[in-house]
């Protein structure tokens, strides 16, 4: 009796391994000799011809494979790991550079609060002026020499204006590199009104596994991420709402 | 069937848009019918992300199958997606709306006595996750239980056995499903959603007989 179940129920397993073989391939076409009934038809019409919205992506999948073919993406291509990598790094190196400003400015605000924005001895010799070609109309100061040629060397720095300047080129972890770690000292990110390369962060972070982007929260650059989405779990979103955008800003990287 | 996969693969990888285009037709309506089993209404954003990956990694795709290599990816970033949203485990298409798009197809294919891709589509993805994935990988998507097996991290052994458990309770369903649209008098999810459209409860019992 069990036997017969057995065999029975073995029978049945090897219908459905048929079934499940001929669904796929039965195209409207083929109406023939493929296997009927009830539960052939259901798997039939799941495995139906495509419908004409689920093709809807084509266009922007071509454009990525077209993207992808390009010959500087080609490059990078193969190594996404160490791209990977690249890109952390630069985060990492980023948000060191938001710390050290910070502090800077903190430390800066805590020295002198009579001078409405004093600016920060910049220590390291080594780093060049700034790279601040304007400073905001009015916030030249008392001190005129502000506007002191950067090319001067380490001697203009001290009076170079501040964090402020909204015209300081944004920090693109995007466009690597540019925050070299030497330039700990330098003027620039750190204010979080002048920190607003979030295409960048975004590009970061959407560029990250999960687990790395569990770390990357935990890092001071990519809090500004979460404050300016509103909340970890609304950066996707954020992010890829601002790469629906055009770009406006950005191309710095050259 | 597979090789002309292949040779749009190769072509596609010296550069051929058109074979791109042309895989992106091939698999696109199974990957999503697959990742709507997965992650609901999501599938179309986890399939754009599929074929960016797709696109940029396919100068490493070594060989092998590459219908499976696709799944792989599509797989991956479904559960990435899903951890994103933790709230979801696995089935996030509530079963009032299974039985709704069921219903609706109903209407339309009472006629042909026949099944529409939707409605099919819905009843596989009520079941249970592990059967519901067994089963798409092999119909919809294509794949022997072998390869269906090295997707889902699984022995072949395991994959037949949820896919036949998964086509059993399909095959109840459906008894199910004939036996509730045979009489006319009994209301089909298609009749309970025109009732809400039209403003009244879903149940609408006569009260006062």
């Amino acid at each position: 009796m069990r036997g017969l179940r057995v065999m029975l129920s073995r029978s049945r397993r090897g219908d459905h391994e048929r079934l499940l073989d001929a669904a796929p391939h039965a195209g409207p076409t083929r109406t023939a000799p493929g296997p009927t009934g009830p539960l052939a038809d259901l798997l039939r019409a799941a495995a139906g011809p495509a419908r004409e919205r689920e093709l809807a992506g084509e266009e922007a999948a071509v454009a990525a494979f077209r993207t992808a073919r390009q010959p500087g993406a080609a490059a990078s291509t193969p190594r996404r790991r160490r791209r990977r990598f690249t890109v952390g790094a630069v985060a990492w190196v980023a948000g060191l550079a938001a710390t050290a400003t910070a502090g800077v400015a903190l430390a800066a605000a805590g020295l002198d609060g009579s001078g409405p924005v004093s600016p920060p001895v910049v220590t390291s010799p080594a780093a060049p002026a700034p790279t601040i070609d304007a400073t905001p109309p009015g916030e030249t100061g008392p001190t005129g020499a502000a506007t002191a040629a950067p090319t001067d060397g380490p001697t203009a720095a001290p009076t170079s204006p501040p964090a402020r300047s909204p015209s300081t080129p944004v920090w693109p972890p995007g466009a690597s590199a540019r925050p070299s770690p030497g330039a700990s000292g330098n003027v620039g990110p750190g204010n979080s009104e002048n920190t607003r390369d979030h295409p960048g962060l975004c590009r970061a972070y959407l560029a990250k596994s999960e687990r790395q982007r569990e770390q990357a929260l935990r890092t001071p650059a990519f809090q500004e991420l979460v404050v300016a989405a509103g909340g970890a779990e609304h950066i996707e979103e954020y992010c890829h709402g601002l790469r629906a955008e055009p770009e406006q800003t950005g191309s710095a990287a050259g | 069937m597979t090789g002309e996969l292949d040779e749009l693969v190769v072509a596609a990888r010296a550069g051929d848009e058109d074979a791109f285009r042309n895989l992106y037709r091939n698999l696109q309506p199974g990957l999503l019918r697959y990742l709507t089993a997965l992650v609901g209404a999501d599938a179309e954003d986890v399939a754009s992300e599929t074929w960016l990956q797709v696109a940029r990694d396919l100068p490493t795709f070594t060989g092998g199958q590459f219908r499976a290599w696709v799944v792989t990816i599509a797989r991956n970033r479904a559960m990435d997606h899903l951890r994103r949203q933790r709230r979801r485990p696995a089935l996030s298409v509530p079963v009032q709306e299974l039985s709704e798009l069921a219903g609706d197809a109903d209407t339309a294919e009472r006629a042909g006595e026949s099944l529409g891709t939707e409605a099919a589509l819905a009843m596989i993805a009520s079941l249970p996750p592990r059967e519901a994935e067994a089963v798409l990988l092999r119909a919809v998507i294509g794949l022997d239980a072998e390869t269906a097996g090295r997707v889902l991290g699984r022995r072949a052994g395991a994959v037949r056995t949820a896919a036949h458990r998964g086509l059993r309770r399909l095959a109840v369903l459906l008894d199910q499903r004939a036996a509730s649209t045979a009489p006319d008098d009994v209301p089909t999810g298609a009749d309970i959603r025109a009732r809400r459209r039209a403003g009244l409860p879903p149940q609408t019992e006569p009260v006062d007989g």
